[in-house]
This record gives C-alpha cells, sequence and structure tokens, in this order.
C-alpha cells in the first residue's frame, strides 16, 4: 500500500559511441521525460560485455540496435520483451520475426537526398556506398533504394563501393576513388551512404583538384556533427528520424511492460530534413517547372516526346511552360528537345560503332534525314563529319602529340 | 514622410470573373502578392483560399494548397478544401442542442451528426467580397434558421496575406438572437507542392491533451497525450505516427481529432508547426481559439483535384482553429454563444516560411 513497484529495469544495446545510436537513446530519454515513466536503464561504456551475458541478466526489457548481427544472435532466444532499432528493408521477409521493429526508411533518406541533387539542376548523379560487411545491411538497402529510383527515372545506375573505411591502404583506396570520380561525367551529384563516405569523398576530391560542388555536388546521410566539422567543405547531409525512432521504441517497450502485444508492429521513420550547406549548392534552376521538365526531358527525350507531354508531364499549359522555359533557360522546350537529342547523337557518334541510322532512330530522330539537318543547322557539319572532328579531338589529347 | 500607411498599389487585390454556377449565380477571384513572390487566390465563393503559392528553399515558387479545378467543382466538392466554415465548424452531437430552455434540431448531415454548419453551410454561400487595404473583406449574411440555428448573424472575415509570409484571418460576427458560433477555415496544406503527400512532413502541437472520439467522432473525452501517437510536443513525422498503434487512430482512420491547446486563451499564440524536410518550407500557427482540429485528409480520395484525377488519402493536411467540438452541449457552453450586442472575434494566421 502506498509502494510504487520497483522502476523496470530496461537494457540499452547500443554502441553510444556513434552519433546516430546517442539520438536512438537520446530519444528513448526524451519519452521518459514527458510521460514520467521510471526505468532504471542499462548501458554499458562497452556495449558488447552487456552482450555476451543478456541471456543471463534479470532485467524487464530490452531496446536493441538490429543492424548488429551480434545483437540479433544474442537476442534470438531471449525470454525478456525486446524492441528492435535498426534499418529498413525493402523486403519484408528480412525482418526479424515476432519482434517489434522501429526502422529508419532507408529507401526516403536515399530519395530525399537524390530529389536534392535533382533540385540543384544537375543531370548526372551517382552512389558511394561502402562493401557489405556484416552490420551495414542497410548500406545494401539504399544502393537498391537508389537504383531503383534511377531506373524509375531512366538514369543509368553509377555505384561504387571502393574499399572499407578502416582499410589499411588508404592510399590505394583513395587512388581508385579519385580515378572513379575522374571518369564520371561531369557536373555530377553523389549520393554518399553515410556522411563518413561523403567526408572521404570531399577529401579525394580535394586531392584531385575537382572542385565541390561545381564539379561534383555531394550529399551525406546522417547529419554527423563531429563529421561536419572535419569536412573543410560543409557538407550537406540528410537527417535521419532518430530522436522519433528512440521515442517510438520506448512507447512500445513500456506498452509491452504493460501487457500489449507488438510482436508484428512494425514502424518506419521518414527522415526528419536535410541540412543544406555548401557541398550540394550548384546551380539550382529557379523554376520547379523547368527543373522537372528538364528532368523529364532527359528521361524521355529520345523517345521522340513533343512540348505537349512535356507540358502536360509538368501538369501547365505549352504556353505557361514555354514562359518558363524563355525566362529561365533563355530557349524553346522544342530547343531544349532538340539540344538533348543531339547531345544524345553526338555521344553515340563519339563512343559507339553503330550505324548512323540507328542513332537517329535511337535519339528521337523521325528520319536520318532529319538528325542530318540538325547537325548541319546547329554544328554546320554532317554527323559523319562531327564524329571525325570528335574522335580526331580524342586522339589529339589521348596521345598528347601536338598535331597541326 | 511615409508614417501613413498607404496600401502599395501593386499589392491591392482586384476581382477576376471566376465562372458561373449551375444555378446561374457568378463567382470571382481575388489575388493578393506579397513582397516573396508569395500569391493567395481567394473565391468569393465559400469565402475559399483557392490556391496559396510560395517559395521552397531554393526560392521556387510552387502552390501548397489543395484545390478544385473550377467554381462547379467547388459547389459539388464534400471536402471543404481552403473554405471558410461556419456556423458550426466541426461536428454537434445528433444535431440538436438546448440554449436558454430552447431546443433546437439542426441539419444532420454527417451520420446523424450536425457537421460545418450543415447542408447549406458557409462554404457553400457566395460571400460580397470588398477590399480593404492590402486585406480582402469578406461579408455574409445567414439568415435566422439557416442550417437550423436561431438568429440572423452577420460576419465579416478579413483576410491580410503580409509581406513576412502571413496570412491572416480575422473574424467578427454579430446576432439578433442568441445563437452557437464556432468560425474556422478548412485549408488542406501540402507544404511540397505537388510532390509527395504529407506523412513526411513534421507536426509540432503545442498541446497536452486532445479530445478523444466515439465512433460518430463527437467527443467522448479528454485525453492526455504524453507518449502516445499524439503526443507532438517534440516535432514528429505524420507518417509514422499514423502507424502507431492507437485506438483513436483506429477509429479516425488517421488524426481528425481536436487539441486541446495551451492557456490563455483569447489571445493569439503560436500553437502548431508542419516543416516538409524536402522543400524546406514550414507553416506556423498562430490563434486565439481553445481548440487546433487536426484533420490527416484520409477522406481526400472523395476530392477532385485541379487537373484531372482525384487526391489520395494523406495529399493534404488541415489543422483548423477553432472552439471545441460540441462544445454548445458542453459544460462550457456558453463560451461558444453569442447574444445580442455582443460581438464574436477569431483571429487565426497561418505563417509559412523556409528553413
Amino acid at each position: 500500500m502506498g509502494l510504487s513497484p520497483p522502476p523496470h529495469r530496461i537494457a540499452l544495446l547500443f554502441n553510444a559511441n556513434k552519433g546516430y545510436d546517442r539520438e536512438v537513446i537520446a530519444g528513448i530519454g526524451q519519452y521518459l521525460n514527458s510521460t514520467r515513466v521510471e526505468w532504471d536503464l542499462y548501458l554499458e561504456e562497452d556495449f558488447r560485455s552487456r552482450i555476451q551475458g543478456i541471456e543471463r541478466w534479470h532485467g524487464d526489457g530490452i531496446i536493441a540496435d538490429f543492424d548488429d548481427p551480434e545483437v540479433v544472435a544474442a537476442l534470438s532466444q531471449s525470454a525478456l520483451p525486446v524492441v528492435a532499432v535498426g534499418g529498413s528493408y525493402a523486403d519484408a521477409s528480412l525482418y526479424p520475426e515476432r519482434i517489434p521493429y522501429i526502422a529508419t526508411d532507408n529507401a526516403k533518406l536515399v530519395q530525399l537526398g537524390y530529389r536534392h541533387l535533382i533540385d540543384q539542376g544537375l543531370s548526372h548523379f551517382a552512389f558511394y556506398s561502402l562493401p557489405p560487411a556484416p552490420g551495414n545491411a542497410w548500406a545494401a538497402e539504399r544502393e537498391v533504394a537508389y537504383a531503383q529510383l534511377l531506373q524509375a527515372d531512366e538514369l543509368p545506375v553509377t555505384i561504387f563501393r571502393g574499399q572499407p573505411t578502416s582499410a589499411g591502404g588508404w592510399d590505394h583506396a583513395s587512388e581508385q576513388l579519385v580515378e572513379w570520380l575522374q571518369e564520371l561525367p561531369k557536373p555530377v551529384g553523389i549520393l554518399c551512404v553515410t556522411d563518413a563516405r561523403a567526408r572521404q569523398l570531399v577529401q579525394a576530391c580535394q586531392l584531385a583538384r575537382i572542385s565541390v560542388p561545381e564539379q561534383i555536388a555531394v550529399v551525406g546521410i546522417d547529419n554527423d556533427s563531429l563529421t561536419q566539422m572535419l569536412t573543410r567543405i560543409p557538407l550537406t547531409s540528410v537527417i535521419q528520424g532518430t530522436e522519433e525512432m528512440g521515442r517510438t521504441a520506448a512507447h512500445l517497450l513500456h506498452q509491452m511492460l504493460r501487457g500489449a502485444d507488438h510482436t508484428q508492429t512494425r514502424i518506419v521513420v521518414p527522415p526528419v530534413g536535410i541540412n543544406v550547406q555548401s557541398s550540394s549548392k550548384h546551380q539550382p534552376l529557379r523554376s520547379p517547372l523547368v527543373m522537372r521538365a528538364r528532368h523529364y526531358i532527359r528521361q524521355y527525350g529520345c523517345l521522340g516526346v513533343k512540348t505537349e507531354q512535356v507540358a502536360d508531364y509538368v501538369g501547365v499549359s505549352r504556353t505557361a511552360l514555354e514562359e518558363h522555359f524563355r525566362r529561365e533557360l533563355k530557349q524553346t522546350v522544342h530547343q531544349a528537345l532538340l539540344q538533348h537529342k543531339l547531345e544524345h547523337a553526338g555521344e553515340l557518334l563519339t563512343s559507339s560503332s553503330l550505324p548512323l541510322a540507328d542513332i537517329a532512330v535511337r535519339c528521337g530522330f523521325t528520319s536520318l534525314q532529319y538528325m542530318y539537318a540538325v547537325f548541319r543547322r546547329e554544328y554546320n557539319l554532317t554527323p559523319k563529319q562531327f564524329q571525325a572532328q570528335q574522335r580526331g579531338i580524342d586522339i589529339t589529347e589521348s596521345t598528347d602529340s601536338s598535331a597541326s | 514622410m511615409n508614417s501613413l500607411t498607404y496600401p502599395n498599389a501593386a499589392h491591392v487585390p482586384h476581382a477576376v470573373r471566376w465562372g458561373t454556377l449551375a444555378d446561374g449565380r457568378k463567382v470571382h477571384r481575388w489575388t493578393m502578392r506579397n513582397a516573396q513572390d508569395m500569391r493567395v487566390d481567394i473565391s468569393d465563393l465559400g469565402g475559399s483560399l483557392l490556391s496559396w503559392h510560395t517559395p521552397d528553399r531554393h526560392g521556387r515558387i510552387e502552390g501548397v494548397v489543395l484545390g478544385h479545378a473550377d467554381p462547379i467543382a467547388y459547389a459539388n466538392a464534400l471536402g471543404y478544401l481552403g473554405a471558410l466554415v461556419g456556423r458550426w465548424g466541426n461536428r454537434i452531437r445528433n444535431g440538436r442542442f438546448e440554449l436558454d430552455g430552447v431546443s433546437y434540431r439542426l441539419d444532420r448531415n454527417n451520420n446523424g451528426h450536425h457537421l460545418h454548419g450543415g447542408h447549406d453551410g458557409f462554404h457553400q454561400a457566395v460571400w460580397h467580397v470588398d477590399t480593404d487595404g492590402n486585406g480582402l473583406l469578406l461579408t455574409l449574411h445567414s439568415p435566422d434558421g439557416e442550417g437550423g440555428f436561431p438568429g440572423n448573424l452577420d460576419v465579416q472575415v478579413r483576410y491580410e496575406l503580409q509581406d513576412d509570409g502571413t496570412l491572416r484571418l480575422d473574424y467578427q460576427a454579430r446576432t439578433d438572437q442568441a445563437t452557437p458560433i464556432n468560425l474556422t477555415a478548412h485549408p488542406y496544406f501540402n507544404l511540397g507542392g505537388a510532390r509527395g503527400d504529407i506523412r513526411d512532413h513534421l507536426l509540432w502541437i503545442d498541446a497536452e491533451d486532445f479530445l478523444a472520439v466515439d465512433a460518430g467522432m463527437i467527443p467522448a473525452g479528454k485525453e492526455s497525450v504524453a507518449g502516445s501517437a499524439f503526443d507532438f510536443r517534440h516535432a514528429a513525422p505524420l507518417g509514422s505516427r499514423l502507424t502507431w498503434p492507437h485506438p483513436q487512430l483506429a477509429v479516425a482512420k488517421g488524426f481528425d481529432h481536436c487539441y486541446c491547446l495551451r492557456e490563455p486563451h483569447g489571445q493569439p499564440r503560436k500553437v502548431a508547426q508542419v516543416i516538409d524536410p524536402a522543400s524546406g518550407r514550414r507553416l506556423t500557427v498562430i490563434t486565439d481559439q481553445p481548440g487546433l482540429q487536426l484533420y490527416t485528409g484520409q477522406y481526400l480520395g472523395e476530392s477532385p483535384k485541379r487537373s484531372a484525377g482525384f487526391y489520395k488519402a494523406f495529399d493534404g493536411l488541415c489543422l483548423e482553429a477553432q472552439a471545441f467540438p460540441d462544445q454548445i452541449n458542453s459544460a462550457t457552453a456558453e463560451r461558444v454563444v453569442l447574444r445580442p450586442g455582443t460581438v464574436y472575434r477569431q483571429s487565426t494566421a497561418y505563417q509559412i516560411d523556409t528553413l
């Protein structure tokens, strides 16, 4: 009588050295403060020591980082209520069974970063990931999400995994990275799987004298303050909903301790922001209509689309779209379409050995004759002369001979 | 020299013919602009906020409220998109109340309950509109007995778009008989422009309690938000909150609940904020009202878009500043009764800026 039951003993199995984990823990703390729920929290300096003995621990519940396979294994037989925190999976069968799971939405993290790069007016994109390793299943999930977005936009999927962050041969890894960066068509927007990866990439750019953001615009994921501080160019980064994940996990565990069954509950938390800094500030187009129209043209320009279809896609009248193009790009939509086809044909002429008729079809010219006419008008060259000239220039550059 | 504030000529809104309703009434549209290139379109039909165009973090202008294509679509619509709502915003149980010993029966247009003024609510009326400096003054006469309410009610609502991105709505009303009154506005916001739905928006509401509802969406009692899906005292994404296990979310198929805002009531204070991470737009709601209805647009599938097709659930969210639902049938009923010789006032502002 009058005695309240002793507070529940709750273990938090997180690596509190990392920003992400610390923020999840902060969210758990916020939940406890806002509800006046009292838990005795067990949070180890070295959280590995807690995992090893966890099945013998006399506590009431556990909130744990399920991105760590050792934690997952250690808790697979736990008799205590467990709430998992980790990355989202596109394939639902990859979630642990019969455990409530609070996920950071990997697909939405990637989408927010990618859209930001589109917003910067970029047309080339790439993704800098990590080699697969235990504990970074989220990297693979982010790669898949990225590939799906690019495929949906009918753009090439360029993903580079490089070497593990902690590998001893940093110089070699860095050379490889620089090589990859140099080969990318510029300007390019690169989304990095973490801020740590983004920091390496910015370093490599500086090494290779590639300007950020003019040549390479960089976006990371985590909004990690330490990495921010260590990066010379302030880093744009997608902010995960970590505190909300902590609040959600605490709420579910709190309900479970009162008898609720949440074994089937899965809550996916979207990103809460993007911290826009100078690493990604390319040249944003002012008009979102023009931006979306250009994005559409990049995808479908070579399928023979007309101004009308571009306007339909953007959702405005032809006249309105033309007005925006005139103001922003000083060209008509038709000119932009033609320019896209011409550029694409130019690339194919330079880099492939396709017959001219095929190139005309692939680039959306209604006939070979029309492609000829456009080349003559725009370059004052036939496609064949254009090809010869481009290849000639290539040879001159690569042999470094003084062609006179 | 310029201590007297003359309206900037460029800001003074003017009427444009918008269309004709099925019954022949002609309706109009007014445009207000501000120094940030924002544009707000308002119609005399329903006193509706038709559109609000605001810059994103890159200065790109996009529309951030949902709307229909034309006046006919508004006249036939069910979702109250952008409308001024009255004489009673929200629900009254069984469409009944008693006032000064007389019982009244109202239009019952929502599962046996009264909602948003009934069949001829203010959202269906063609308001009289005057320009008023930089603002618009909308007036309406609601005759005795309309929707079942007692008394001739004269309403005026002033809209003003300010240079800091604030859209102010100041309401006043007078009556010749005692009547319940609860006026509000019903814009559906989607701060992402045309991209994505509001489940990626973050919401903050400065409230410790909300009104739980019964199956008919009538308040059943005050509940603490603490630690629950309804707790937005720390900003949280709506999408994940909508999937939290909570019986009240199951009843309403999302959020359609009134928050009990902090005291003091009757003075404007910042009560809610919405952030769209992708565009960087932030909406702040400032009001002198005691309640704030959060509605996440779960029934938007019945509302036609401006272009072809229909909106989808969660395409927009409403934050309606008002008195409490069914308050006329509660212990505090007198606070929502307007009597002859007194003036009803409510003041709400929506401010949009970017992060």
